[in-house]
């Protein structure tokens, strides 16, 4: 049994296990359900795609996957203590970290990737399936390591991690337009134009400055997120 | 040898008046009133809440210097209400599962039953904290709105007549908005045991109909109809409620009627289903 | 159950694991948790006693790696354990109130641990480790649905799958009946004479007596006293020692310790004499000149009050 192997076991079963992953079948199972309601319809797609595609899919199913996903992988083990049964080895912190982001990464790819190609495919080819996907993946892989590093940084990353989906991606992109420049949403809508080539969904940014927004970010948030974990001090109380 | 002595305090024998039912149920409330905005406890417990008080009110700061200046109001209190909506939500991912979700994992609600407090009236009185926390925290700023432009009209006793009959409906529309948003919240929460998933639950539930909306007005192009999509999305449909109660836009609103046993019901079965959750989660 | 056995020693384990704690403080904003504590951890079994809110939990979370000391330095074998991942090589620690992964059986959760940390025969160490904490025919349910005592048991066997030089446990009989308490203290006194580094905390009295070769006494976060706790009581002369005298005549030996400079008092309490005393050597040096001279016979001399119950009020009341 290779570390890697047993970390990452341990972790899809802290996951997924008994259950559990019925609580992320709820978002892709709707957004499959709007785009098929949209599809029989009969109405041209242009009219409603967007809101199906961006508002329910990018803006709600996949930074809330992630968010469940990224916090829960490694923050809630922090939070109840058992992490301590992995850190009290001598498994290097980053190997810790990028596995966790790995198996994070997998399954919020699962849960995302995957609807928003099928709702793809459904609104209009599989052009726009693969377009999305990808899209998906460049936010997962933003939104992940993001939160994964607010959850060994932070007490209560969740709360941050609503605030900045809600106020930030939400409310501040419509009144502040250079907000944009630094939403993790609008990376995953510009890429997904980009690759689907499709008016039903529209960025308003350059692809490559998605990508590379991202990968800097991905880099920036693991290796802060190692450095916090290779320092970290258990929650404090007297005793 | 001295022989031992198990001396009696008394409290176990105590036979004078308790209090009852009732004194529980009140003092859970007031207590889920404190949690609510954080009292009680030390800083970080207050920061996320109070910061979202903070920008509502800065918002009706705002609004009420705007409409000192200008003669017209800039939007009526409903309307500031309905605005806020996305804050009271976020305020709502909060504190709902610290009320409900907290209990149940670190496994306290039996502690709680274990007193003269029955199922039922847990449930309620962490509604009934709630609600009335999110209506103070709407109904605050709309007051302060209402004491600005009373103050700065130039209209004399009319003026600050209209601003009264703002005002009366600017707290109605917050109580609204407190019943509906707080039942649908609670009872998202107190499905969930995990405070992350449950923050996570009280925000999908009223994001994800919102496009429906949308997508409803684009297609249709008929009001009546959008009006009726808009049942998938509280927030919308209280926003169309308050034009059609209140005024204040354009809109003919079709389904006035409807939308309002619409929200009587959205309050009547979240507060029952609340109920039957906790009839049925374990101690 | 039968006993377990215990490990081999491995042939290149160290001749003496220490803990070094070097003026370590830590506070939390104003509360301070440890207080400039200074002491050195050698083999054998270590008793760390202190009332609750001590401090023992955070010192034994900075011994671990785990917290990091807002002053001073804490050393494993001469390395710093704060961000050095190798210590845990040598070390073991259980805290009774983190959780573990409930969804795990008691096999798997050892057996990862085992993998973990590279060991060439996880499922054979993991074997081992179960049967050294008694586990052994619950080992396969998950961790969940165990009891408080065997939730601690499986968390020991995880700490030592590894065979570490040093294990730190915080407060482990916790939960445990009184069968459990009494196999865990003889499992780690057989480590303490294998030669390993234990110190557990613990604010029962007769735990740490029964099992501890030294104890280092926290008191609000400082530390108020380390060693043997019939030499610790020994120094604090300042309190007066007790004895219980039984002799062929009572009265007379009490009217002839009255005259020793060392007694500050005398009680008839029958069956008995009850001797305070100031300065213990030289008491123990008078008494029997003093008794022959009065022409009684001694037949009982006890300390009092030697228990480490009177040394831990003693301390806990700050010498009152």
């Amino acid at each position: 049994m290779s570390v890697v192997g047993v970390l990452a076991r341990i972790t899809i079963r802290g996951l997924l296990g008994r259950r559990r992953f019925l609580l992320l079948l709820p978002l892709p199972l709707l957004l499959i359900a709007a785009a098929t309601i949209g599809r029989i319809s009969g109405v041209d797609p242009s009219r409603w795609a967007d809101a199906v595609l961006s508002q329910v899919g990018f803006a709600v199913v996949l930074p809330l996957i992630a968010m469940i996903v990224g916090t829960g992988v490694l923050g809630s083990e922090l939070e109840d203590g058992s992490a301590v049964t992995v850190l009290t080895t001598p498994v290097p912190r980053g190997t810790i970290v990028l596995t966790k982001l790995a198996v994070a990464i997998g399954v919020t790819t699962a849960a995302t990737a995957l609807p928003m190609f099928v709702a793809g495919v459904i609104v209009d080819s599989v052009r726009l399936g693969v377009g999305l996907a990808v899209g998906a993946f460049v936010g997962t892989v933003a939104y992940t390591t993001l939160f994964l590093a607010l959850s060994v940084v932070s007490r209560r990353p969740v709360l941050i991690a609503l605030g900045y989906l809600v106020i930030w991606e939400g409310t501040l992109v419509t009144v502040l337009s250079g907000v944009r420049w630094l939403s993790i949403r609008q990376f995953a809508v510009a890429v997904s134009d980009r690759v689907a080539s499709t008016e039903l969904v529209t960025g308003t940014l350059s692809s490559l400055y998605a990508v590379l927004a991202t990968a800097v970010l991905a880099v920036a948030a693991t290796t802060l997120a190692i450095d916090r974990l290779s320092a970290y001090s258990v929650r404090g109380e007297t005793g | 040898m001295r022989t031992g002595v198990i001396h009696d305090l008394g409290y176990q024998r105590y036979t004078g008046p308790r209090f009852g039912r009732g004194y529980a149920f009140r003092t859970l409330y007031s207590h889920t009133l404190r949690t609510s905005f954080g009292l009680g406890r030390g800083v970080k417990a207050k920061i996320f809440s109070w910061t979202i008080i903070g920008i509502i009110t800065l918002v009706a700061v705002v609004l009420t210097d705007i409409g000192s200046q200008s003669s017209e109001p800039v939007m009526t209190s409903p309307m500031f209400v309905d605005n806020m909506a996305t804050l009271t939500i976020l305020l709502l991912a909060a504190v709902a599962p610290e009320l409900t979700s907290r209990d149940q994992q670190t496994r306290v609600l039996g502690l709680y039953l274990a007193r003269p407090m029955r199922r039922e009236d847990y449930a309620l009185a962490r509604l009934a904290g709630a609600v009335t926390a999110i209506f103070l925290v709407l109904a605050g700023p709309v007051t302060l709105m209402f004491a600005g432009a009373a103050l700065s009209t130039d209209k004399g006793a009319s003026g600050v007549g209209d601003a009264a009959v703002d005002w009366l409906q600017g707290v109605a529309h917050s109580a609204t908005h407190a019943l509906v948003l707080g039942s649908i919240s609670l009872l998202a929460a107190a499905l969930i045991r995990r405070r992350a998933i449950a923050a996570a639950a009280v925000v999908a539930v009223f994001l994800v109909g919102l496009p429906a909306v949308g997508v409803a007005a684009e297609l249709s192009g008929s009001q009546g109809a959008t009006e009726l999509v808009s049942m998938v999305a509280p927030v919308a449909a209280l926003s169309y409620l308050d034009t059609w109660l209140y005024g204040g836009s354009d809109l003919d609103i079709v389904h006035g009627p409807w939308l309002l046993l619409y929200v009587v019901a959205v309050i009547a079965a979240c507060t029952a289903l609340l109920v039957i959750r906790y009839r049925k989660v374990p101690a | 159950m039968s006993a377990p056995t215990v490990p081999d020693t491995r042939p290149d384990a160290p001749a003496r694991a220490v803990l070094e704690v070097r003026g370590v403080s830590r506070w939390f904003g104003n509360v301070v948790a440890v207080n400039d504590i200074t002491m050195s951890i050698g083999t054998g079994v270590t008793g760390l006693l202190g009332p609750n809110g001590a401090g023992k939990t955070t010192l034994l979370h900075l011994m671990a790696g785990l917290l990091q000391p807002s002053r001073g330095e804490i050393l494993l074998s001469d390395a710093p354990v704060w961000r050095n991942p190798a210590i845990y090589a040598s070390l073991g620690l259980v805290v009774d109130r983190e959780d573990t992964y409930g969804f795990l059986s008691a096999r798997e959760l050892v057996e990862a641990t085992a993998a973990l940390h590279k060991l060439p025969h996880p499922r054979a160490a993991a074997d081992r480790a179960i049967a050294m904490v008694g586990l052994g025919s619950a080992a396969d349910r998950r961790v969940a649905t165990y009891s408080k005592g065997m939730r601690q048991r499986a968390r020991v066997a995880a700490a030592l799958v590894h065979d570490p030089a040093v294990l730190l446990l915080d407060e482990p009989f916790n939960g445990m009946d009184p069968r459990q308490r009494l196999d865990l203290m003889e499992l780690l006194q057989r480590m303490g004479e294998a030669g390993r580094t234990v110190l557990f905390s613990s604010h029962i009295l007769e735990e740490v007596e029964q099992v501890s070769q030294s104890i280092q006494v926290m008191v609000a976060g400082r530390l108020a006293a380390s060693g043997d706790h019939r030499a610790i009581r020994r120094l604090m002369t300042q309190r007066p020692h007790e004895f219980r005298l039984a002799s062929s005549d009572d009265r007379a030996l009490g009217v002839a310790l009255l005259r020793l400079e060392s007694v500050t008092g005398v009680e008839l309490e029958p069956p008995g004499l009850l001797v305070r005393t100031r300065d213990y050597g030289a008491f123990a040096r008078a008494l029997p000149p003093a008794a022959r001279a009065a022409g009684v016979r001694l037949y009982q001399v006890l300390p009092a009050d030697e228990s480490l119950e009177s040394v831990f009020s003693y301390l806990i009341e700050g010498g009152q």
